[in-house]
């Protein structure tokens, strides 16, 4: 239905343009947003296409749905089909960029950055950060950043005058007192690889702090070293406890936010996104509340990385386009406007003027999130660990390996890497 | 005698296994019919308070099935027509004509179909690039028949030979050529062997999941298996619809094999053994 | 069911007959290639464009370091398959293959079995059964797999709300979080959708045994389970050897249902070989590692084929 409009927009959009300039009409295939079929994000990025078109006569943006991402090989399927996309909008991470960028289906945008000036539309220490990933060549525009940590039920936890402590001890506590209850503390569906990720990186943040991560995620520590290693030995204690249900091991994201939009479980974790997902499932997002994972290092902290980036697949039909799409994306009114729509769901690349959050959750996350974010390890390590990765967090919620295990499978993976 | 005093209480005995083997779907259909707070309950044997025939509805439009069900016949009418088109003249020559390398062709025929299509994807994945029919039905339609050839001609070959020589002779004194042979007197006769080959090629195409997977990409090409679980998928937190839409698409191949169902256990028992 | 992949079975039997019987008016050599040429032609062009060039590719590609269409692959000799010796995912999806046959004969093909002999003698409510139990045979793969994910839902699934239900809540699983339970779990969906195939070739099978040999059998005062032992049985093994070649060949080619219910996991517990392929293949981009796996599978597959025809040589003897 919501394709047949886009189309029939599309189709009504060409027509006009024909009749002006039928030599001048160019359309320009966007991968992706994902969730385009959901009415709040349709009208955002109808508009923000509307716009586009309207600066650029005779040019038409057309969206095609996302089959999936580069994780799962979609995006590679639909730029090796010659019918993909002309510019895309997606999942990235070292990882996953990685990928594309070996397989050769991107093209590199360093030379854009300089004569487009995106270096200085994004933040300094991002665009550093991404200079650094592969020997200065950039092939990736970011999007938007996660912020991932705790989601709760304010009603929930206020009936039960519980609140996210300060401590990792007193952590343990509450979460006994939760399966006391009869609820389940944490819900996690590993089977979605990188929500599962989100967990773990939570875990590894609050038990070893931002440097210590980031040196393992470096190669400059061993995984194995107890000081990163305890993350997973805390993972496996949590599951041993009955904190973690075993039996998760076998959900998917999906399967896993149900229980905790039927309030069967009390925490989940997950970034700005999730409230998209919140409002599918009908669940009240006033309720929900937002809190970083207690830490005995340091303070306590989301942890994040770049979620989604722009990139321009090799074989693009329209890369002139693509860019001044990605241009367009980048510029002030765009930015404020989908980051202040009800249906925005992550951080910005730069810092926004006068910005207000559309809703209260929202809020919560940045200014949670204004005091520095951690490592999200899911997009900081290098290709051919984070399947192992994934894997390992699989085995340690299914109880069936060791912290200690878990980690030397994916040090032997970083020794490979590197 | 016996037989008949036998009927009802082995009758009896298999109606517990019976609404085992069903029981997913009066579960599946059941639970298409309720709410989303009544899926949420998570009980089973509880009915749904009011049929939810809306559940129908929403999934149809939000999943674009009609689009689906439309590709998926495109797809099975292609695969059936070129399997019949192909494997019918080939396993005539292979089965009434004498010609050197016979033998081996038939070996090389015969040999893909020891090799499952998941052995050869990235090369047919590759072939199909190359010829610009990736994202396409009619990429997937010639891949499948392929994949299903060395069966088709196997088939058509086993019920060939089995038609006397003197037909063919008595046709040829008549003046005819292999062409006119084929369809004026094989064909006719061989009605079962069709119909065999139209039901299992039907069925595997209607079924195929793998091909599609990994050619069909954006929604507007893709088949039925491969759009339910991108459906399911898109969808998973509105279980009402995942369930209803599941239900769309069995229903329909269900009711037309309630309908044929002599016709299609014969042709597909027939198929298979001959094959 | 994805296209019959049935075996070669009849290979030397109908062939040698060609020979004998062939066309003995057609005329041999140049003249009959002429006719014979346009007739194989449509379908020898798909064919080999298709299936034989794939195949052909997927040796070379076992060779080479190709990751993906767009980048330049070199001869790398040997190396992709010593990669695949080291792995130990491509060993234990080698070894959940191996279980995934045996569950598959076990659940599918005695399933079918059983069900064949239970209603093959009913008269008035044979057809009633026959159709019912063929329902699950109609639904694809996938959607099975999406049906049973639903089932297996270790909070919301069908299995453990009824069990708790019915107050046996001490019987719930994690049917697929379990590493021990779960290439079982996934099996019995691929086996529910399986057996009705299996079923109806041994009801037909039952319907080609002579009759009078139950006759005899009666006068001799035989008990039904002699009957089943004596009679029965051998008058399917022809059957049997067909359906559990054609088991097995399905059950190499199982993929659909891991692919939507667990996608392999968790931590590989159901990683099969032809998932595994998919893994690297399509979403890791390791083509030579995933040729050299393509090439285990067709082993597989050729070896199941030339072992059972053998055997069905020997029981025919």
């Amino acid at each position: 239905m919501q394709r047949r409009t886009l189309m029939a927009t599309a189709l009504a959009a060409l027509a006009a343009a024909g009749a002006v300039t039928a030599a001048q009409a160019q359309t320009l295939v966007m991968w992706g947003p994902e969730q385009i079929t959901e009415p709040l994000v349709a009208e955002l990025w109808n508009g923000i296409k509307a716009d586009f078109e309207a600066a650029n006569p005779g040019v038409t943006v057309e969206f095609m749905p996302p089959t999936g991402n580069i994780s799962d090989g979609a995006v590679q399927a639909a730029i090796q089909s010659n019918a993909g996309p002309d510019v895309m909008l997606t999942n990235s991470g070292v990882a996953r960029v990685s990928t594309v960028v070996n397989a050769a289906l991107v093209a590199p945008l360093t030379a854009a950055y300089a004569e487009r000036g995106w270096d200085q539309q994004i933040y300094p220490w991002l665009y550093e950060e991404l200079k650094s990933q592969r020997g200065g060549e950039i092939y990736e525009v970011p999007d938007g950043l996660d912020a991932l940590g705790i989601w709760y039920h304010k009603d929930m936890f206020a009936e039960n005058q519980w609140q996210i402590p300060g401590t990792y001890a007193d952590f343990l506590t509450l979460m006994g007192q939760m399966k006391e209850k009869g609820i389940n503390p944490i819900a996690i569906g590993p089977r979605t690889a990188g929500s599962a990720g989100h967990l773990f990186g939570n875990i590894l943040q609050a038990s070893s702090g931002t440097p210590v991560v980031g040196e393992a995620l470096d190669g400059k520590l061993d995984w194995t070293d107890p000081s990163i290693a305890l993350g997973a030995v805390r993972l496996r204690e949590l599951v041993d406890a009955g904190y973690i249900d075993k039996e998760m091991a076998a959900l998917d994201l999906d399967g896993a936010a149900r229980l905790w939009f039927n309030k069967r479980a009390a925490m989940f974790v997950a970034g700005p996104w999730f409230t998209a997902n919140a409002r599918n499932a009908g669940y009240d997002l006033t309720n929900a509340g937002f809190a970083a994972m207690p830490s005995d290092i340091g303070a306590a902290m989301p942890t994040g990385g770049v979620g989604w980036s722009w990139m321009i697949p090799a074989n693009s039909k329209q890369p002139e386009l693509a860019m001044k799409w990605i241009d367009f994306i980048l510029s002030q009114d765009v930015m404020k406007r989908r980051a202040e729509n009800p249906a925005s769901t992550m951080l910005y690349p730069r810092a926004i003027k006068d910005y207000n959050p559309p809703t209260q959750i929202l809020a919560e996350i940045f200014s949670t999130a204004s005091g520095g974010v951690g490592y999200n390890p899911s997009v900081y390590l290098p290709a051919g660990v984070v399947d192992t990765y994934f894997q390992v967090i699989q085995g340690l919620i299914s109880a069936q390996i060791t912290g200690e295990e878990g980690m030397a499978q994916i040090q032997a993976k970083m020794a490979e890497a590197q | 005698m016996s037989v008949r005093k036998r009927e009802w209480p082995v009758a009896l005995a298999l109606l517990p296994v019976f609404l085992i083997i069903l029981g997913p779907f009066f579960w599946l259909l059941m639970s298409s019919l309720k709410t989303e707070a009544e899926i949420g309950q998570a009980n089973p044997f509880a009915l749904p308070a009011q049929l939810m025939w809306q559940n129908y509805a929403d999934a149809w439009q939000i999943g674009g099935f009609g689009e689906l069900i439309t590709n998926s016949l495109m797809n099975l009418a292609g695969v059936v027509a070129l399997t019949l088109i192909t494997c019918a003249p080939a396993g005539y020559a292979l089965a009434k004509i004498r010609f050197p390398g016979r033998e081996w062709m038939f070996y090389a025929i015969i040999f893909g179909l020891t090799i499952p299509v998941q052995a050869i994807v990235i090369p047919l994945y590759q072939v199909l690039f190359n010829l610009g029919l990736i994202n396409s039905l009619v990429g997937i339609t010639l891949a499948q028949v392929s994949n299903g050839i060395p069966f088709g001609i196997f088939l058509m070959r086993s019920f060939f030979i089995g038609v006397p020589d003197e037909l063919v002779e008595a046709a040829k004194m008549d003046g005819a050529n292999h062409f006119q042979i084929l369809l004026k007197v094989m064909l006719p006769l061989s009605t079962p062997a069709l119909q065999a080959l139209v039901i299992i090629s039907a069925l595997s195409t209607w079924n195929d999941f793998f091909l599609p997977l990994i050619v069909l990409i954006s929604p507007d090409v893709q088949t039925l298996p491969l759009g339910l679980v991108r459906f399911a998928s898109t969808y998973a937190s509105q279980f009402r619809l995942v369930f209803s839409g599941t239900v769309i698409t069995f229903l329909p191949i269900i009711l037309l094999y309630l309908i044929t169902q002599r016709r299609f256990t014969e042709g597909l028992t027939q198929g298979a053994l001959k094959g | 069911m994805t296209s019959l992949p049935t075996i070669a079975k009849d290979t030397d039997g109908p062939s040698a007959r060609v020979s004998r019987r062939g066309t003995p008016g057609g005329a041999a050599g140049q003249d009959g290639l002429r006719s014979a040429l346009p007739l194989m032609l449509p379908a020898l062009a798909i064919y080999a464009v298709f299936t034989l060039a794939p195949i052909a590719l997927t040796l070379w590609l076992s060779f080479t370091d190709s990751r993906g269409l767009n980048t330049s692959a070199s001869f790398v000799g040997l190396d992709n398959y010593a990669r695949a010796g080291f792995d130990p995912i491509v060993w234990q999806s080698l070894g959940h293959t191996f279980l995934w046959l045996l569950y598959h004969l076990a659940l599918a093909v005695g399933m079918g079995l059983g069900l064949a002999l239970a209603i093959g003698r009913l008269k008035k409510t044979h057809v009633f059964f026959r159709t019912a139990f063929f329902l699950p045979h109609l639904v694809s793969l996938a959607v099975v797999g999406v049906i049973w994910a639903n089932i297996y839902d270790p909070f919301y699934g069908l299995l453990n709300t009824a069990l708790e239900h019915v107050g046996l809540g001490r019987w719930t699983q994690g049917w697929l979080s379990d590493p021990l339970l779960v290439l079982f779990s996934v099996n019995v969906a691929s086996s529910w959708q399986g057996f009705g195939l299996y079923m109806l070739l041994f009801i037909a099978g039952l319907q080609n045994i002579d009759h009078s040999l139950y006759e005899a059998a009666d006068i001799d005062g035989a008990t039904a389970f002699q009957k089943l032992i004596y009679v029965t049985l051998p008058g399917l093994s022809e059957v049997m050897t067909f359906v559990v070649s054609l088991a097995l060949i399905n059950g190499l080619k199982g993929f659909a249902t891991v692919f939507v219910m667990t996608d392999g996991g968790p931590f590989y517990q159901s990683e099969l070989i032809t998932t595994y392929i998919y893994r690297l293949a399509f979403s890791a981009q390791d083509h030579g590692l995933a040729a050299v796996l393509c090439i285990l599978l067709s082993a597989l597959a050729i070896t199941i084929t030339i072992v059972f025809n053998r055997w069905r040589a020997r029981l025919s003897r």
